[in-house]
């Protein structure tokens, strides 16, 4: 299984190039259940790890382009009515696929914003009275433009806490693009690409990194780490027992891909930044960012013994 | 010369016995406690007492006299126990300008019990109190004067304790590990007329260094003046306060504040600097820094303001 | 500069001090009572903002005023009761004066001295329970003044005060019980005498009968083995010797009897006797009587006195032989005084030579005379007609109604006149038992006077006309005897002693009695004999060395469960992993590399490996171990990690003092 795991990081590797970090991120945050956020400018690949990840994993993948003029309906689905039938009948939405791509989220209404992020959180979609589960398992990855950019909708931060991760990809190193230009073109290997796991492999995965070991002491780093956002004055607000038990999750996916059966403050510290970093405020800043920033102090400050 | 030799060692012995962190708890090996003037005046107020015991033949006197030495070995563990297992921690301090009080903020944490009028501080200034409820916590503002730019190391910190009866104090002197970064004292004055280039410009009202419409910049804050139409609304319905988009004309030319092209001393060219390097900054101008050994390309933002404050802060010290 | 006084500290100080002063007021003047209303109110116009602190003239003039105050009715500054006075004058002037927190100190300390000099005073079980309440309110004037989260709250205040005493208790009574007494340093003014009543050193007849009318407590005294029935209760205090016609009195300057005088013959009594405040010099005890009193001697008339007044409760222990024949042979001098009589009284004289003529032997005298007084027309009272002019004859042929003293005195006075030595001996008979507490409680009332007649060979002999009047006396205490007349403790209507047919009442009262005796002899008689008889039940030998190992080591051990108690140090928060992980820590910061706080063990393992290459496999070892033991949940024995920490101390060059840590950690 394990083996398993490791080809399958190595298959998106060899299609996202020099975004090992990343790429290793965006497999824990899957095995923890979690969704995923990646801010980036267009073009660094965004849609190239989605949709690999998805190819990899053996998911059933769709896209939905975020748009100002997109509607809830355009991502949940809509009832049609049938001439032959006289019925109406249900044209399940693209949400209804294993791993959805939710392309540069912030450019859409709100209102568009928080249907997927509903489904996302429940597991399911109401629509017209009738409640239609998503397919198990459901990944969402959506994508935004950084804030500052003009024309779009910023996530609030109710809903930013949804996410388990936020990546950044970031320009590629000089090698890996040298690469990326002298090599062949990614979508001909993405179609290519085999799945390399069955969906009941997966879910043995998921419960695998449910059964990690998390000792006393290490929940008591993760305790302290929480505390010390709700405490420290620079912070604007603190974080949710949600975000405390996603860090503590993605931890403990960390810990399964790095080959370990138990957690300890490295693998919280590596996951933390991605987990935590959409999440924090500083306090003197009103216009957002700074989440790094104080992702750091924690590191830092917080002792981890 | 002996005090100084005395002084040294009994540095070092702290260090070994209380080493600097950034969090320090309190334990047996890190408190120490002895009577106050109070409880010396208590233990002759005790032995009067004691006396008219003895010379009364009064079996009560002694009995009260007994009760009140040990109610003084009690108030000892009691004051111990206050002060043992409260966590001091840094919780940071905001850079200052010389002549300002850095505020360097304390936190401090019970690990279970509460702990009562703890006091904290650097004398002689007088010390700040707080009481650190049960599994809780106080946070505590330590002023200390900034008379010198640079790194300002603080002493260690006397945290002490005379609850509850003020005959004794339990105290530890505690290194937090902890500096503030001062600046230079700002004072306003001409820039000559060799680092004026741009200056020059926004006097003829031509080119607006820092302001335009061509690129988009980020958000500042309103102020009378701007235009309405700037104004960031979603920003304002956000309860972010009101704030204006700001976009930058990119300048032909950048502004350079240098330093060798100023006269005076060098304490006085930073402080000029310093004034400038504020000034510029509120009018949202880019700016470029020039110091001996460190130059800073122009640029405009928060960040680069904590930049040029940090290099003309420690500018000619080691660790610049 | 001191802050100012907390509200809350404010307020249990003037609660405290109310409670100091109270017992206080009994023994001072009552102007004292409007001067600390006056200051009291002053204060609390301070508080509300309505008045100022008051300047320095006002100040030396409430100085000057109170002290001249104390000095016109303490007729001077000096002696207990005006330094009392004085020292509760500066405790209330101090009250208006208070500003800063440093007074208050001074405020709480005076009242703390104040409370013993109240102890002085009166040292009654009640009055030192009631103690308590000044000292918690003085104690919780002093948490109060700490500014901390309590400077808000009365009642929490107070609470922690009541705490710490109740922490202090047991320190408390180890050292009450062993910390050596010692006797007093040097003399100082005693509370002065406050007209205690009892017997003189002399006497008229009417005087014991007023003390009849007295319910105060005498003496309680306990007897080792079967209390002597009550017949047999004679207190002797002192003797009588010389009659001037209407008034006995005693002779001066008595010689004091050599301890080898007499032999200890027969059975003896042991018992010992807490005797109240009487102000003179002699002890109570039946004949014949040694006591350990150290001081304590016995005069020629066998009675004990002690060195000084007693103006303490004193504790002493008596060992009594009934059967010593006391002065087989009288001394001329003796015999001179045994026969004095003043001229007058004729008829009595006559009496005596009707007597003597009659029998031959002294016995037969006596019971002849007993015999006229049992059988003539003779009463006992306690209110006899007034006599004057011979004041035998008019009570031994007139008026016939008299009380022990009259007839004590008929009784010598007819004796002497026969010529038989006799005397008339003062003290109390009888008293009252406390079963409960297995003592004899003597009252004033129990004030009796009785008859010494002296034979050759046998020595002084005792008898008591009183018994041959009214035998009830004797037997059943003095109600009894004046059952009829109903004149016991009449003008003591409300004293518990005259409800003693009220069984319940009865019963509590000799409760309280009891309560009041072991309070008397166990906590205000625990002087340095008593104390040594204590310990040397307790311990066998009592010396320095054992003082020293009992109270230091009593002491040590006691500290330390205090300490335990109220540290809890078993709550630690490290473990035993976290420790050595500590020690860990410390070894690699001498050598220069230091443990961020934010840095987990791998990491910090890794580093120091770099730092260190020679020692890195030790050092991953070591934090392997670690994190297998700490996170991996998998039970292992804490003893790895420690060996692990040894080999890679074994791989480390030794070194003492930490290196400097060669970067910066900011």
């Amino acid at each position: 299984m394990r083996n398993k795991l490791d080809a399958c990081l190595q298959a998106v590797n060899q299609v996202v190039l020099g975004k090992a970090p990343q790429v290793q991120l965006a497999m824990a945050c899957l095995l923890a259940r979690g969704h995923l956020l990646i801010e980036d400018l267009p073009g660094m690949g965004k849609t190239t790890l989605s949709h690999t990840l998805a190819k990899v994993l053996g998911l059933s993948f769709q896209r939905i382009q975020f748009t100002s003029d997109l509607l809830p309906g355009d991502i949940l689905g809509t009832s049609v009515f049938d001439k032959e039938s006289g019925q109406f009948t249900f044209h399940p939405g693209p949400i209804f696929a294993e791993l959805v791509l939710a392309d540069e989220i912030n450019r859409a209404t709100p209102k568009s914003q928080s249907a997927l992020l509903e489904a996302m959180e429940e597991g399911q979609v109401t629509i017209e009275g009738a409640t239609r589960p998503l397919p198990e398992p459901f990944f969402v990855i959506a994508t935004q433009n950084p804030v500052t950019q003009s024309g779009t909708f910023a996530l609030p931060e109710s809903q930013l806490d949804r996410f388990l991760m936020r990546l950044s990809l970031g320009y590629p190193a000089h090698a890996a693009e040298k690469a990326l230009l002298q090599g062949q073109g990614r979508r001909a290997m993405l179609s290519r690409q085999e799945p390399l796991l069955s969906h009941r492999e997966l879910a043995e995965l998921q419960q695998l990194v449910e059964q990690v070991h998390a000792s006393d002491a290490l929940i008591d780093y993760v305790l302290r780490l929480v505390e010390a956002t709700r405490s420290q004055p620079q912070f604007a607000w603190g974080l949710s027992p949600r975000a405390a038990l996603g860090l503590l999750n993605a931890a403990r996916a960390w810990a399964l891909l790095a080959n370990r059966e138990y957690v300890i403050p490295e693998d919280v510290q590596a996951v933390l930044p991605a987990v935590a970093g959409h999440r924090l405020r500083e306090r003197a800043d009103p216009s957002g960012h700074g989440g790094s920033a104080l992702v750091q102090w924690l590191l830092r400050e917080v002792p981890a013994l | 010369m002996f005090r100084d030799a005395y002084r040294q060692r009994w540095r070092q012995w702290l260090n070994r016995r209380i080493p600097p962190a950034r969090a320090v708890q309190l334990n047996q090996r890190r408190i120490f406690i002895l009577p106050t003037p109070r409880g010396l005046a208590f233990s002759v107020v005790l032995l009067l007492m004691l006396l008219a015991g003895i010379n009364y033949q009064n079996s009560l006197a002694y009995g009260l006299t007994f009760l009140l030495l040990s109610v003084f070995h009690t108030a000892m563990l009691h004051t111990y126990r206050n002060l043992s297992g409260l966590m001091i921690k840094a919780a940071g301090v905001a850079p200052v300008f010389v002549g300002e009080q850095a505020r360097f903020q304390l936190r401090l944490e019970s690990r279970g019990k509460v702990h009562e009028a703890i006091a904290c501080g650097w004398p002689p200034a007088p010390l700040q109190i707080a009481d650190v409820p049960a599994e809780g916590q106080a946070l505590l503002e330590i002023p200390l004067a900034a008379s010198r730019r640079g790194w300002l190391r603080a002493e260690r910190l006397r945290v002490e304790s005379r609850f509850p009866l003020g005959l004794l104090v339990a105290w530890s002197w505690v290194d937090l590990d902890q500096a503030v970064l001062v600046y230079p004292q700002p004072l306003p004055g001409d820039l000559p007329l060799a680092a004026q280039v741009g200056l020059e410009d926004e006097d003829e009202g031509q080119r607006i260094v820092g302001r335009g419409a061509d690129d988009f910049q980020g958000l500042r804050t309103f102020q009378p003046g701007d235009s309405r139409r700037r104004l960031d609304w979603k920003a304002y319905s956000r309860g972010q306060g009101l704030l204006v988009k700001d976009f930058a004309q990119l300048a032909g030319r950048d502004l350079w504040l240098d330093f060798s092209s100023l006269g005076g001393d060098v304490e006085a060219r930073l402080s000029l600097l310093c004034h400038w390097v504020l000034t510029l900054d509120q009018r949202q101008q880019a700016f470029g820094l020039n110091l001996p050994g460190s130059r800073l390309e122009p640029a405009t933002g928060a960040a680069h303001r904590e930049a040029c404050l940090k290099a003309l802060a420690l500018f000619g010290s080691a660790s610049a | 500069m001191t802050p100012a006084i907390p509200r809350i500290s404010l307020i249990w100080l003037l609660v405290a001090q109310a409670l100091v002063i109270l017992p206080h007021l009994a023994h001072l003047p009552l102007w004292f009572t409007g001067l600390w209303a006056f200051c009291a109110a002053w204060r609390l116009q301070i508080f509300r903002m309505r008045a100022r602190y008051p300047n320095g003239l006002a100040k030396a003039a409430l100085i000057l005023a109170t002290a001249a105050g104390v000095f016109w009715s303490r007729g001077g500054l000096i002696g207990l009761e005006a330094g009392t006075a004085l020292l509760m004058a500066t405790f209330v002037l101090k009250l208006v004066e208070m500003r800063t927190q440093r007074d208050a100190l001074v405020l709480i300390y005076l009242g703390f001295f104040a409370v013993v000099t109240a102890y002085l005073l009166d040292s009654e079980m009640l009055s030192a329970l009631y103690s308590v309440l000044p000292v918690t309110a003085l104690l919780a004037a002093m948490v109060g003044l700490q500014q901390s989260r309590l400077a808000m709250q009365p009642w929490p205040t107070l609470r922690y005060a009541g705490k710490l005493l109740l922490q202090s208790l047991p320190l408390m009574l180890l050292l009450f019980v062993f910390f050596p007494r010692l006797g007093p340093l040097w003399s100082l003014p005693q509370p002065g005498s406050k007209g205690i009543s009892g017997l003189a050193e002399s006497m008229t007849p009417g005087d014991i009968a007023n003390l009849g009318r007295s319910p105060e407590p005498v003496f309680r005294a306990s007897f080792e083995g079967a209390t002597p029935p009550r017949s047999e209760l004679y207190w002797r205090a002192l003797t009588l010797e010389h009659f001037d016609g209407r008034r006995w009195s005693q002779t001066p300057d008595l010689p004091v009897l050599a301890t080898d005088s007499w032999q200890a013959q027969g059975q003896n009594l042991s018992y010992s006797i807490l005797m109240q405040p009487s102000l003179q010099r002699w002890l109570f005890a039946l004949d014949t009587a040694r006591t350990d009193l150290p001081g304590a001697r016995q005069l020629s008339d066998y009675r004990l006195v002690n060195v000084s007044p007693v103006e303490q409760p004193l504790l002493y222990r008596v060992s009594s032989w009934p059967q010593v024949v006391r002065d087989p042979e009288l001394r001329p001098t003796q015999q001179r005084r045994a026969l004095q009589l003043p001229a007058g009284n004729p008829r009595a004289r006559e009496l005596a030579a009707e007597l003597k003529a009659r029998y031959a032997r002294p016995e037969q005298l006596v019971a002849a005379l007993l015999t006229r007084f049992n059988q003539g027309e003779y009463f006992y009272t306690l209110k006899p007609p007034t006599l004057s002019g011979d004041t035998v004859d008019a009570f031994l042929f007139d008026s016939r109604r008299g009380f022990c003293a009259h007839y004590a005195g008929a009784a010598t006075f007819v004796l002497r006149a026969a010529g038989i030595p006799a005397r008339v001996v003062a003290g109390y008979q009888g008293g009252e038992f406390n079963r409960q507490g297995g003592y004899v409680q003597v009252h004033q009332f129990d004030a009796h006077a009785w008859v010494e007649y002296w034979l050759p060979e046998r020595g002084w002999q005792r008898v008591d006309p009183t018994f041959a009047v009214a035998p009830e006396r004797i037997e059943q205490g003095l109600e009894a005897a004046l059952a009829e007349e109903g004149s016991f403790l009449e003008d003591s209507p409300l004293s518990p002693l005259r409800y003693r047919d009220v069984a319940l009442l009865n019963q509590l009262r000799l409760a309280w009695d009891n309560l009041n005796y072991g309070w008397q002899r166990w906590v205000l008689g625990y002087q340095s004999e008593q104390q040594l008889g204590l310990l040397q039940r307790w311990f066998g030998e009592w010396d320095i060395q054992r003082l020293v190992i009992v109270l230091g080591g009593g002491g040590v051990l006691l500290g330390l469960l205090m300490a335990l108690l109220l540290l809890k140090p078993w709550q630690q928060r490290l473990d035993a992993q976290q420790r050595v992980y500590r020690r860990f820590e410390r070894l690699l910061a001498r050598h220069g590399v230091a443990r961020r706080p934010g840095e987990g063990a791998r990491d910090y393992a890794r580093r120091a490996a770099l730092v260190l290459p020679q020692q890195a496999r030790q050092i991953e070892g070591f934090a392997e171990c670690f994190e297998v033991q700490r996170y991996a949940g998998i039970a292992s024995d804490k003893g790895q990690l420690a060996q692990q920490l040894r080999a890679l101390r074994r791989a480390l060059p030794w070194r003492l003092s930490r290196l400097d840590d060669g970067e910066t950690t900011r």
